[in-house]
């Protein structure tokens, strides 16, 4: 069979050649067994409207229509928006918009695409004529006859020219317009705002403290472990140093935390934190304008990213993956940066809410029909993960209203920050269906042969379909260390450190008052 | 004793704190004696070039004249920097608005003294400084505030005059001679501090002193201070770490090209077990050495990445700048370390401060091309522990000495082969006084390869910084001021040193450690933050 790929990347191979002694630390070993469970549990459940999105997944890699001529669109990609199943679902799509709470004009998308697609029709019937005219000049005829099908044609390639521009333009414009258009929602989500998010699990109860406990900056001043201040100087407002424990503190959480997401045989990364602007865009981001989260360099059309989600969609970028490969399951190490424009008030707090900081993050790329499965995955490991530290949280199933415009759903889970007073989210794992492979460019070939009969003579290969990703917070550094100090606190001013993560701590169990 | 601080930064304790389990490795308990064994193995060698410049370190910090005609808050560290040992009668702190963002505490009457020696200096290290234009600036200056001074006398003894009974005329005639006065010191006062200004830019670019054992000449000059290991002998063809990143899956810069750019890569599988095991090793063995643990913010303002001596602007810039602010991404962790303890006298008992800073660097490598380029050996992004000590001045050299002998080490248990160079003047940039590099054999690239750096900057980046100190000694009686039972501060030693630059290391670990059968050995000092891994094997496809 012809691997017929646009870029077929390369593919991480699971760890089978790990010993049992990573990270000191027995490790199963771990082969594909993990990954092929999935399919058997595969729940197609209610998927109607995720698949509708993806059901014209196969993509004419050929398009019908050759808008090439002017090579020179004005966005810089495009992505594989099904305008057609958005027309034909408009309901459905209007409601959803309307319970996300999200301003896109769908009205605009659908008179936009019904123009374009007249236009089609316009461009290809002119050039029907066309081919006519050049036909009947191949036999032999009078000279005014020669003469007037040449006026003729002349004008047909005039007329040509200035609508396959219109459409180009047209079609610009429908990507634009259409791009605001959020995710279908799954039909589980709760339709509201903020409150209306349901608690799908409730773990341990908030600590009960018999001395008056201090917030993590107090602690992280008197164990002399966090300094805003110097940061300030040097760099800004909202960024730190970690010093003395809190460094090792860091490095333990994400050792630990690669470690046991290694074990359910994802791929470790670590990626660039400088990536093109436009990848954060078909993640889903918005990398320009007053009210972007994204620093940009100077001088570049690059950006530094938010999270490793960005540049780990982007490894498959436009490229066609083998069914047997998928799931692709990673676990990324990255700095992330965030400029975290108007963010203000108590909620921001000390490391709560900060400009640059550490984060392991998971990322899945898989058939459509095994995504769900596999958010189920994600949820169920930051919960063991948090659940191993000792923390009291409460998984959500979040409220339409508060999904970024990419997820189908989104888990956060929230925990109890003593010290602050209040739960505060440590993680997020969404479900993006096939949102961002859309834009990124990303699909794979399913390997069940095809009915015969199809249109085209050599077409022997199923056609593609886009796989769908999740992403999925492993362990967010500072809203961890904030949960740690907060909980962990003893009544002499000292921390103890969980016992999952002392063998990466050289075995500290406290971190002790300084002596002055 | 009066605690007389600008900003006392909160400086680290030592890890006494900490069990000998750090890291699943003993440490001796890492107390104070460390540090305090410096003090005694002083040398005071040949330091008359680099104490020179430190040597008016003495700042006043009231400044006897209150020229305060522009009300404006004035920082007070930018005062000290620009009072520093001028003339007692002006400073710089009264107009605020001052053009440069800040002002290095430049020398200037100690380079006018010593101009042949740093006119030799200055042709020794391949640089452009005008010298003769700093000393005609600061001559200009300097005559400048003479007559600054005189007006000002002038004026007193008009204001003076005009307190006693006067004839109406006379009145007249002073408070006419008094707005005249008034006048040509506005206009002499601009021009001073344009002057200054002027001065300040010319002057930034001329390059700290330089240790008088350093050879002269350009990179071929250098010398080599010492070898360890050889080559090794390989029995089978080699690959470089190109050829094996990509045959063991370990780095990808194929589609960090795509969404990146050229020069970025993601690490995959045992290479990222391998990065975090070389900075875990790393730090926990520099720890055992007294230094503080640091992670550092990596995002920082452009006046900071000059303070530091590097530019952060211009076409050849190696910074990448942030758009609509006015910061940076560091490209090494050495900026937001010296950053720390900006602005701020620390009491001598606290130094030597030693810090090992862990953070990822980020350099547009601007102008950087050919083999030498290849693959991990030059990326935009990577990751780095940095060793950063602030200290007394004559102690410099014992730390640095220090550091080069910690990157020795470091580099001998993980078994390559390299040489240590003390390298010439024309190789060392405008802050070090004096540079130890590691170059480490690279069989697959067939050559050796940059893996450290260790300079000693002395005063150069702590007067741009304001980083001082207050010698805890007890001060002479007598002084002019009957208050200053203080002993005078002076500018501390700033030295950095790269504990491991992890793509370096990494190049040098998979080509040196390559064996026949395409598998990679782990050195054993790693394994243990490996999980135990010994070799990296060719997986199966």
């Amino acid at each position: 069979m012809g691997l017929h790929t646009l870029r077929l990347a390369t593919v991480p191979l699971t760890f089978s050649t790990f010993t049992s002694r990573l990270f000191l630390k027995p490790i199963p070993p771990n082969t594909l067994q993990t990954l092929g469970q999935f399919s058997r549990h595969v729940q197609p459940r209610k998927p109607f409207l995720v698949r509708a999105f993806s059901a014209s997944a196969a993509v004419h890699e050929t398009p019908p229509t050759q808008a090439s001529d002017s090579s020179a669109a004005r966005p810089q990609w495009k992505a594989s928006i099904d305008f057609k199943w958005i027309r034909d679902n408009k309901e459905a799509v209007e409601i959803n918009i309307k319970n996300r709470n999200s301003n896109a004009d769908l009205g605009g998308v659908i008179e936009l695409y019904e123009n374009m697609v007249n236009l089609q029709k316009e461009v290809e019937g002119i050039r029907e004529e066309r081919n006519n005219v050049a036909k009947k000049m191949k036999g032999k005829l009078e000279p005014s006859e020669r003469e007037r099908l040449v006026e003729e044609g002349k004008s047909l390639k005039e007329s040509l020219v200035t609508l396959e521009e219109d459409l180009v333009k047209l079609q610009d414009e429908l990507q634009q317009v259409a791009r605001s258009i959020p995710n279908m929602t799954h039909p589980d989500v709760p339709i509201g705002g903020e409150d209306s998010s349901a608690i799908r699990k409730e773990v341990g109860s908030p600590r009960e403290f018999t001395f008056p406990i201090k917030d993590h900056l107090q602690l992280g001043k008197d164990l002399d472990l966090i300094d805003f201040d110097s940061a300030s100087e040097a760099s800004g407002s909202k960024f730190f140093y970690l010093k003395n424990e809190a460094v090792l503190l860091e490095m333990a959480l994400l050792n630990w935390t690669l470690s046991e997401v290694m074990k359910k045989g994802f791929t470790p990364l670590t990626t660039p934190e400088i990536v093109r602007s436009s990848i954060v865009e078909k993640c889903g981001f918005q990398p320009r304008g007053d009210n972007t989260q994204v620093y940009s360099i100077d001088g570049t059309d690059q950006c530094l990213i938010g999270t490793a989600e960005i540049p780990v969609g982007g490894i498959h970028m436009d490229s066609i993956l083998l069914e047997s490969v998928l799931p692709l399951k990673y676990i990324a190490f990255s700095h992330c940066f965030r400029t975290e424009a108007g963010a203000a008030g108590a909620a921001t707090k000390g490391l709560y809410r900060v400009h640059q900081f550490s984060k392991a993050e998971m990322f899945i790329l898989c058939r459509p029909e095994d995504s769900e499965t596999f958010h189920h995955e994600l949820i169920q490991i930051e919960e063991d993960l948090f659940t191993s530290l000792g923390l009291h949280f409460k998984t959500l199933d979040m409220a339409t209203a508060d999904l970024g415009a990419p997820a189908y759903r989104k888990f956060d889970i929230e925990a109890w920050m003593p010290g602050l007073g209040r739960y505060g989210e440590i993680s997020s794992a969404s479900n993006c269906t096939d949102y961002q492979s859309r834009r990124l460019g990303i699909r794979y070939r399913p390997s069940e042969p095809l009915q015969t009969g199809s249109k085209k003579g050599k077409a022997s290969l199923p056609a593609t379909k886009f796989v769908h990703t999740l992403n999925a917070t492993a362990c967010a550094v500072p809203r961890m260390m904030v949960c740690l100090l907060e909980n962990y606190q003893q009544e002499d001013g000292s921390v103890v450190i969980p016992e999952p993560l002392r063998p990466f701590m050289g075995g500290i169990e406290l971190i002790k008052p300084k002596l002055r």
